[in-house]
């Protein structure tokens, strides 16, 4: 049934010109767990979170998020999204950025804790042009959140983090997915997937093995993961 | 210095202009454009202004000087009656009507000539031909040289004391607006989409109109505040000749910044880059501004031009705006309705087309 998974992709395709983004992508995500979309540069998953949250038009298949059919713009109001560059208003404070976007979910009341939870609430005030790379990724995930999302989207949220931002971000998601949120975070690094329930490898718009990190090992026969992944991809492209 | 380094970033600039197909466009295609609107718009127009001639004189010299005013080349003369010259200069068929009275050729004998010309007076320089002509007419044909020409002028709307910037300020004043609302518009709402923001908007459950009558409603918050400055330092500091309602003319400009608000949304729909955006300024500002009346009156554009000019709504806005200021008109004239409702009719269209053309995929 639909109802128990928080995102489910039937045999997504998607064409780019000649380029075949997204290549019958079937996945579905359970509530409250945290999902990984692993895969290089490039892969689709991009493209693959853009069509679960509607942005993109699958050419075929369907996609359902918290049971209901997407492209579907209420539901949306359950939904966090936080893209792969720091979509911010840089001449608004970074208050004034979480503020907009809970209003615009209709959530004013979680300024205060979205802040905390990225540990931004002393920099409130502070106008984003002034702030570094990590505090901006910091304040456009506080925008993804401010509205307790039930299902969180993450475009590499950890990319050009340092490693002590990187733990603390994810001890943020864990934090959510703990309160029930589920997530769904699309990353290149393999660290970072040895933190997820269950991952999904994409690789040329495929899903081309799911499972938790030690299903995934051990389907490659492998105790690395990165190892893991290098194996499944070459599988993937040979066939 | 070095040459090659020179070089490279030469290069580089124009190998960036290579991919970019629109700018090379623009680059070369607008100039000729323009220059060719510019060159149709004045050599192309063949109208002279039109002149009544109304004659009542009882004696001979009123008849002859009228003959001679239909074959002047200088106006396309046309016969009328008196009672019927100020509304027909009210509604625009005739610029001037001149009036040979009943004593003319009378007066002519005791010395004075002394014909009436009633002039529209909104648009300076329209009463050069009209009085040229009659020179002329009277030179060929008037009688002794001892006789004194005194033409008793008369203007329907301004006068005499109307300068260049009375008649151009009351077009200029919707004009700065128009241009400045449009460009910061349409430079905002691109950015809005380059920064990423317009991508998380559209996973909000925002819905799109939200978005564009948002941004329509702040910008015209903005607009407004500029339209009044405008509109205070034109009459207050620079003392630009008004005889209408200022309320009505602020209105005027506050519907041309709501048209400017909604092109500029619907234009970047258009534009990638911010760079392709601020190249629709010629494209869209320079035509309505050849074509809109400002510099022209449109009824003396050829033919084609007059069909464009019709649809374009800041034709209607200037004209609307010359209205109120010069010719003091409210909102009992059919023409300023006409004028105000085109104008409002743009920015419903607008909204739509805005609305209609911002889509929530990206692909």
């Amino acid at each position: 049934m639909a109802e128990s998974f928080a995102v489910d992709v039937q045999g997504v395709q998607k064409k780019f010109g000649s380029l075949q983004a997204l290549d019958g992508v079937t996945l579905r995500v359970r509530s409250g767990e945290i999902y990984g979309l692993l895969g290089p540069n490039g892969a689709g998953k991009t493209t693959l979170i853009r069509s679960i949250v509607g942005l993109v038009a699958p050419d075929a298949g369907t996609v359902s998020v918290l049971g209901l059919r997407m492209p579907n713009v209420e539901n949306l109001r359950n939904v966090g999204y936080m893209t792969q560059q720091a979509a911010l208003y840089p001449g608004l404070s970074v208050e004034e950025n979480v503020q907009f976007f809970a209003a615009v979910n209709g959530a004013e009341s979680g300024v205060t804790d979205a802040l905390k939870l990225v540990e931004l609430d002393q920099r409130r005030k502070s106008v984003v042009t002034t702030l570094s790379g990590g505090m901006r990724q910091r304040c456009s995930l506080a925008c993804a959140i401010v509205h307790r999302p039930k299902l969180l989207l993450l475009d590499e949220p950890t990319v050009g983090l340092d490693p002590q931002l990187r733990v603390r971000f994810w001890d943020s998601f864990r934090e959510m997915a703990d309160g029930g949120t589920t997530i769904v975070v699309s990353s290149h690094v393999m660290d970072e997937a040895e933190r997820c329930q269950r991952l999904g490898l994409v690789q040329y718009g495929k899903l081309l093995a799911e499972g938790s990190p030690d299903e995934i090992r051990s389907l490659a026969g492998t105790n690395n993961l990165e190892e893991a992944f290098l194996r499944l991809a070459g599988t993937g492209a040979e066939s | 210095m070095s040459g090659h380094r020179i070089g490279a970033i030469t290069r580089r600039l124009l190998q960036q202009f290579r991919r970019d197909r629109r700018t090379l466009a623009l680059l070369f295609v607008a100039p000729i454009v323009i220059l060719a609107l510019l060159g149709y718009m004045i050599r192309g127009s063949s109208s002279t202004p039109s002149v009544g001639i109304a004659n009542e004189d009882q004696g001979p010299l009123g008849a002859t000087l009228a003959s001679a005013l239909e074959r002047s080349s200088l106006i396309s003369a046309s016969t009328i009656q008196a009672s019927e010259g100020d509304s027909r200069l009210k509604d625009g068929s005739l610029v001037a009507y001149i009036v040979f009275p009943a004593d003319f050729s009378q007066r002519a004998q005791s010395g004075t000539i002394a014909p009436e010309v009633h002039l529209e007076g909104s648009q300076p320089g329209t009463s050069v031909p009209v009085l040229q002509a009659l020179q002329q007419a009277f030179a060929s044909s008037g009688p002794a040289a001892a006789v004194h020409f005194q033409p008793q002028i008369q203007y329907l709307y301004g006068g005499q004391g109307l300068d260049r910037l009375d008649y151009f300020g009351a077009a200029f004043i919707g004009l700065i607006v128009f241009f400045l609302v449009f460009v910061i518009t349409i430079v905002a709402f691109l950015n809005e989409r380059s920064q990423g923001t317009l991508e998380r908007l559209m996973a909000s459950p925002l819905r799109r109109g939200e978005i564009v009558i948002g941004y329509m409603i702040g910008f015209t918050v903005l607009a407004l505040v500029q339209s009044a400055e405008v509109l205070l330092f034109a009459l207050a500091v620079l003392k630009v000749y008004n005889q209408g309602n200022v309320i009505l003319i602020f209105g005027l400009e506050a519907l041309m910044a709501l048209a400017a608000v909604n092109l500029g949304i619907f234009l970047s729909m258009f534009a990638r880059t911010e760079f392709q955006a601020v190249q629709f300024i010629p494209l869209v500002v320079v035509p309505q501004f050849l074509l809109s009346g400002i510099l022209f009156p449109v009824s003396t554009e050829p033919k084609p031009l007059q069909v464009i000019s019709d649809v374009l709504p800041l034709t209607y806005a200037v004209n609307g705006l010359r209205d109120v200021m010069i010719k003091g008109a409210d909102l009992t004239w059919s023409s300023l309705q006409l004028d105000a409702g085109v104008v409002a009719a743009y920015c419903v269209l607008l909204i739509v087309a805005g609305v209609a053309t911002l889509r929530r995929r990206i692909a």
